[in-house]
């Protein structure tokens, strides 16, 4: 889940980035105006102060005049009361635009993710895909609202100044003014090199957290094998090599900040100097050294803030390339253009015609198969491990297209079927129960989106689960937690089983869960099961003998083929694949 | 809370702030020395320039302007140079005592025991080791500068003074008054923050989850429901983001403004008193640059003295972390395992959990070189009965020894290095198959590796991985199935060639065909070797010779399948329930 630390992506087309966030946020342009209007001036006032003291040093002290003193007082108090309202505009107006930005930008991914097909879902790691949504939205945040003001602030500051300078004194400006490119070349290099120090301490952070992680979910197998010291001994030469990361970046501010101090002191001597000669020459006036000063201190610190922003705008570019990337990536499940509608009562007959498939399309799990199931047939799915009895079922449930063949449903092929219609139709039922960290009503009615209570309860009945939710504490209230927590995986079994009798399906599809549950619901799950079952298609991947038994047809597959095809006893009889599948069942589940 | 455990609490922090001056008194003192000697040469630029213009224009002395620029030039430079100075220290100094800091709190993570994890989660610990110690790292970083800034802001005040006593009254009174502004400003706005913190966790929670739950979001077509949830939870954001952005927005240009408003104040009394004659023009610059001077300093000591509490909590949540005892641990004195067959006896033991009595009074004697399977309905103990042997906890009474040694004589490496564990559900470290496998015994041979593997029934699709042996597993690696992830794990646990070894459910994932194989191959690997297996499922009794039947955290019965079959009716009633072939 630590990815976001990793190293950044280069970062091509910068300018392309920010054109496309930019035409995304068009329709804020009225508002982005305010703020830019505001943002001058906020500038602007702040840059004619030091004037005013010019004013008021040469008009008002200089000559002993109080009057003009306490006038000059007065529009120095008028600019101050600008310069508050329009920073205060400025900074909220600004907030605001990124803040909309990024809670439209939030809802756009997670939609388009939400969009994406089971094979995404399989090839991307769901830390890379929170880290998206999180941690580089984030790092957006804090560009788009203190890094923009900071950027049009600044700019509009050295601009404002360098006018002001020029207007004061053109002779001494110029001077200055060749302090600016050595300045703005060490701040790009600084910039650069911090920029690429830091994220070395990111990502390093990163490893850090990684391996703290790691050791707090494996601390039993730590401590089951005496490992103690040794995890300390790798633990402590990763945070080392954090501390030298730390120190390299440090560096880099380190060395940076004296330049910078350097030039400033130069660009004071400069000013005192000639200045200082021109004022006793009389080619100047003290006020107007005296603003010089002032205004000097001002000159260099926005190209300072700049050159701190431009790792954030490297950051905030780096964030956005990889979620346009996200967003860029079309789902390969799409629902076609126009379909073709299921009759509303469906009959739930599937026919499978030259079906290969391959999650890689070198690699085929399934090749070549044909099958058809008429409606209401209850079908075991068996075979080893990586058979392809999963993906057979999940690519009936359309979780993926087939590379050559295709499946239909009632004489459709699943491609013309409205997804709307296809979940109708058809109910998976995943291996593992997964429920949702709502509550248990929520979850029940999950397939359906609104239920009534009272249709809930009847879902519950029929299940033979009313009597167990009943006896929770909170009833349909009752909180599931994070991974179904607080439920066995039998009773997380059964909520699973039920979401899918709510939907009432044509056509369930269940793969069985692998480990045994605990004697006592294992029944309740058999009982729960049949109900669903019952008068609907089936197809079941069993990893149980009983469960194979109890259908009407029996596939065993192997390396992606139906290698056998008949009933239980047929099959049992025959001297093939399932007769010695039976036998190791037995001797595993029934010798005792 | 009440005020005086806030009060304690944050001594506590303190201390621990105070602990790290102590461990670095070196460090700390060139990082405070740097920062003063930044501080003097800042405060003595302005009155050079003072004397530019006073002296050399005003006074009219063109031959002082030269050696005054040269002084000015020169102050500037070791201003320069000190920066460096503070700033590599400062940085040294907090980088220093984080990495320690955090070392120890690894440490003693590590050390807690299961008592510990089963109730910690595990966000906590990340945070007391990531968040927690991050900010005491800051507010030490701070701690060298604002050393300096408060004996600034003191000198500050008295040059203030010295140059007009009138503006010195000024500077007096606002001065303190920022940094009060500033405190409450740093204080109000930490507390809006930490709000948009949590609704940026609601973020990370939702996509977690919505990711985790894909497949039934799909199988469903729950797709715009669940992108309804995002819309909630980013509208929260941006509510919480907007007041933070409000507060800011009222507040912060003041923080800006007051310095400029006592700047004009300065200037407006200074200008009057300048023109009747009570002050020269130069003092007036200097002492409006000691205003311009003193923002930065102001605003950081308001910024640290509201952080300060902030850190010092992280700082008491890190200490109660570090004094945490864990409950079990080495003797003192501990004594070397004899050699022998791993006979376990358990006399008298009783042991609760979380209040509920588990296991009461119990004796059990498992012969060396046996195996036993411990079997009884769920919630009988027999999982905490097995983990009480490595110790992974402590009973309340009685006692458990190993080939006649008290386990709690033992060093607990000597203990948990002869007492193996496959756990049910196993945790992959993100390493190398053959680093996993050989976790527990990093000196074993690739052979051995390999030869466990075999044993497990893992060498064969471990073979089939990218880089076989060596590919990487984990949260940075493959994922594995739960099937191969437990089959790793009991090659793990049997390559050390362990005295005793304790099976829990460890082949629950597996598919019945590959754990008839894994079972075929573990008969050989338990010939001689004291073996107890925790049977959740039938098929996982027949590993052993014997079964030990528990009810009620007693030894309802000992013996073979079929003396059981034939004598105990409970332990038939058991065995129906969970028969597969009802």
């Amino acid at each position: 889940m630590y990815s976001r630390y990793g190293s950044a992506d280069p970062v091509p087309h910068r300018m392309n980035l920010l054109r496309r966030a930019a035409k995304s946020a068009r329709y804020m342009a009225l508002p982005a105006l305010g703020a830019a209007i505001a943002a001058i001036v906020s500038s602007m006032s702040r840059v004619a102060g030091p004037l005013v003291i010019r004013e008021g040093v040469d008009k008002g002290i200089v000559p002993q005049d109080t009057s003009v003193i306490t006038n000059v007082a007065l529009i120095f108090g008028g600019i101050l009361v600008a310069q508050y309202v329009s920073t205060r505009i400025t900074l909220y107006m600004v907030a605001w635009l990124g803040e909309k930005f990024m809670m439209d930008l939030r809802n756009q991914v997670y939609s388009h993710v939400l969009r994406m097909d089971m094979a995404f879902f399989g090839r991307t790691k769901t830390g890379v895909l929170v880290s998206r949504l999180t941690a580089d939205i984030e790092s957006l945040q804090v560009f788009a609202t203190e890094g923009v003001i900071s950027v049009v602030g600044s700019t509009l500051m050295v601009t404002g100044v360098s006018v002001a300078l020029f207007v004061i004194d053109p002779f001494l400006a110029m001077i200055v003014m060749l302090l600016m490119p050595i300045l703005v070349a060490i701040s790009i290099h600084f910039g650069r090199r911090s920029g690429q120090a830091y994220r070395q301490v990111r990502s390093q952070v990163g490893r850090v957290l990684g391996a703290l992680q790691e050791n707090i979910s494996g601390v039993r197998e730590v401590q089951a094998n005496a490992q103690e010291i040794r995890q300390e001994e790798r633990f402590g030469a990763i945070d080392q090599t954090y501390y030298q990361k730390g120190m390299a970046a440090a560096k880099t501010v380190v060395r940076y900040f004296p330049q910078v101090d350097t030039l400033r002191v130069v660009g004071l001597v400069l000013v005192l100097f000639i200045g200082g000669n021109r004022v006793l020459d009389g080619e100047m006036s003290l006020g107007s050294m005296i603003a010089f000063l002032l205004y000097l201190n001002w000159f260099f610190e926005p190209i300072v803030q700049l050159a701190n922003i431009y790792n954030l705008l490297q950051g905030a570019l780096a964030a956005l390339y990889k979620l346009y990337g996200l967003m860029d990536e079309e789902p390969a499940i799409q629902e076609a253009p126009e379909t073709t509608p299921l009759a509303p009562e469906v009959e739930g007959e599937i026919r499978i015609d030259r079906l290969t498939f391959g999650y890689s399309p070198d690699e085929p799990i399934i090749t070549d198969l044909d099958l058809s199931i008429p409606p209401g047939q209850r079908v075991a799915v068996v075979g080893a491990t990586g058979s392809g009895k999963s993906t057979l079922v999940r690519l009936i449930a359309r979780f993926y297209d087939p590379q050559t063949g295709g499946v239909s449903l009632d004489g459709v092929d699943l491609r013309k079927l409205s997804f709307a219609d296809l979940r109708r139709a058809v109910a998976l039922v995943p291996q593992e129960g997964f429920l949702f960290e709502d509550s248990l009503r929520f979850n029940l009615s999950f397939g359906r989106g609104e239920m009534s209570d009272e249709e809930v309860w009847e879902a519950c009945r029929a299940m033979g689960i009313a009597e167990w939710v009943e006896s929770l504490p909170e009833g349909l209230d009752t909180p599931m937690r994070e991974r179904g927590n607080r439920l066995s995986s039998g009773e997380r079994q059964l909520v699973a089983l039920a979401r899918a009798l709510a939907v009432d399906p044509a056509i369930v599809i269940l793969d069985e869960a692998t480990s045994n549950l605990d004697p006592g619901t294992e029944g309740q799950i058999e009982d729960a099961l049949e109900s669903l079952l019952a008068g609907r298609t089936s197809i079941v991947v069993a990893h149980r003998l009983r469960t194979a038994r109890r259908a009407d047809r029996v596939l065993v597959m192997e390396g992606g083929r139906v290698v056998e095809d008949g009933t239980y006893d047929d099959l049992a009889g025959a001297d093939g694949h399932f007769a010695e599948l039976i036998n190791t069942w037995e001797s595993s589940e029934q010798r005792v | 809370m009440g005020s005086r455990e806030q009060w304690s609490e944050m001594w506590t922090g303190l201390r621990l702030i105070i602990s790290g001056i102590k461990r670095y008194p070196r460090m700390t003192f060139i990082a405070v020395m740097g920062a003063m000697t930044w501080m003097v040469v800042t405060i003595i630029s302005p009155y050079l320039q003072k004397l530019v213009v006073d002296d050399a224009i005003e006074g009219n002395q063109p031959n002082l302007l030269v050696p005054l620029v040269l002084l000015v030039l020169l102050v500037g430079l070791m201003r320069a140079s000190s920066i460096a100075w503070r700033r590599w220290n400062a940085f040294k100094l907090s980088y220093s005592f984080e990495v320690h800091l955090r070392g120890r709190i690894f440490s003693a993570i590590q050390r807690l025991g299961f008592d510990y994890h089963d109730h910690a989660s595990a966000g906590e610990l990340m945070a007391r080791s990531s968040t927690d110690v991050t900010q005491v790292r800051l507010i030490f970083m701070m701690l060298p500068i604002t050393v300096a800034n408060l004996i600034t802001m003191a000198m500050v005040g008295v040059m203030a003074f010295v140059l007009d006593p009138v503006l010195g009254m000024v500077a007096a009174i606002t001065l303190p008054a920022m940094i009060v502004f500033a405190a409450l400003y740093s204080r109000q706005a930490i507390g809006i923050s930490f709000q948009v913190q949590q609704a940026l966790a609601g973020m990370s929670r939702l996509t977690q989850e919505g990711i985790s739950g894909i497949a039934v979001t799909k199988a469903f077509g729950r797709e715009a429901r669940e992108a309804r949830k995002a819309q909630g939870v980013a509208t929260d954001i941006f509510d919480k983001s907007m007041s933070l952005a409000r507060f800011r927005s009222v507040y912060l240009p003041w923080l800006e403004l007051l310095p400029t408003l006592t700047t004009l104040g300065a200037l407006w009394l200074g200008g009057l008193r300048v023109a009747s004659g009570e002050m020269t023009i130069g003092d007036l610059v200097a002492f409006t640059q000691y205003l311009v001077i003193l923002y930065f300093p102001l605003r950081m000591t308001g910024w640290f003295f509201a952080e300060l509490p902030r850190a010092s909590a992280a700082a008491a949540r890190i200490v109660q972390l570090l004094q945490t005892p864990p409950s079990v641990t080495s003797p003192d004195a501990p004594r070397p395992l004899r050699p022998g067959g791993g006979e376990i006896r358990f006399d008298g033991v009783s042991f609760a959990y979380n209040g509920a009595d588990v296991l009461a009074d119990l004796d059990l004697s498992i012969p060396a070189g046996s195996s036993v399977a411990l079997f009884g309905a769920t919630g009988c103990g027999k999982t905490t009965l097995a983990q009480l042997i490595p110790r992974f906890y402590d009973p309340q009474a009685g006692a458990i020894s190993i080939d006649g040694t008290d386990v709690r004589d033992l060093h607990l490496t000597d203990l948990r290095r002869e007492v193996a564990v496959a756990f049910e559900e196993p945790f992959l470290f993100s390493a190398t198959i053959a680093e996993n496998i050989g976790f527990g015994t990093p000196h074993a041979e690739r052979s051995e590796i390999v030869a466990a593997a075999r044993i497990a029934d893992a060498d064969e699709f471990i073979r089939k991985l990218p880089d076989g042996y060596d590919t990487v597993v984990g949260e940075r690696g493959i994922t594995l199935s739960g099937g191969q992830r437990q089959r790793v794990a009991l090659a793990r646990a049997i390559v050390g060639n362990p005295r005793i070894l304790i099976l829990d459910d460890a082949t629950s994932a597996v598919d019945a065909i590959t754990e008839a194989h894994i079972h075929a191959e573990l008969v050989e690997m338990m010939r001689g070797r004291t073996t107890i297996v925790i049977a959740h499922r039938t098929s996982t009794l027949l590993l052993a010779d014997r079964i030990i039947l528990l009810e009620d955290g007693k030894v309802l019965a000992f013996g073979e399948h079929q003396e059981l079959w034939d004598n105990v009716p409970r332990y038939r009633q058991l065995l129906a329930e969970s028969s597969p072939a009802r």
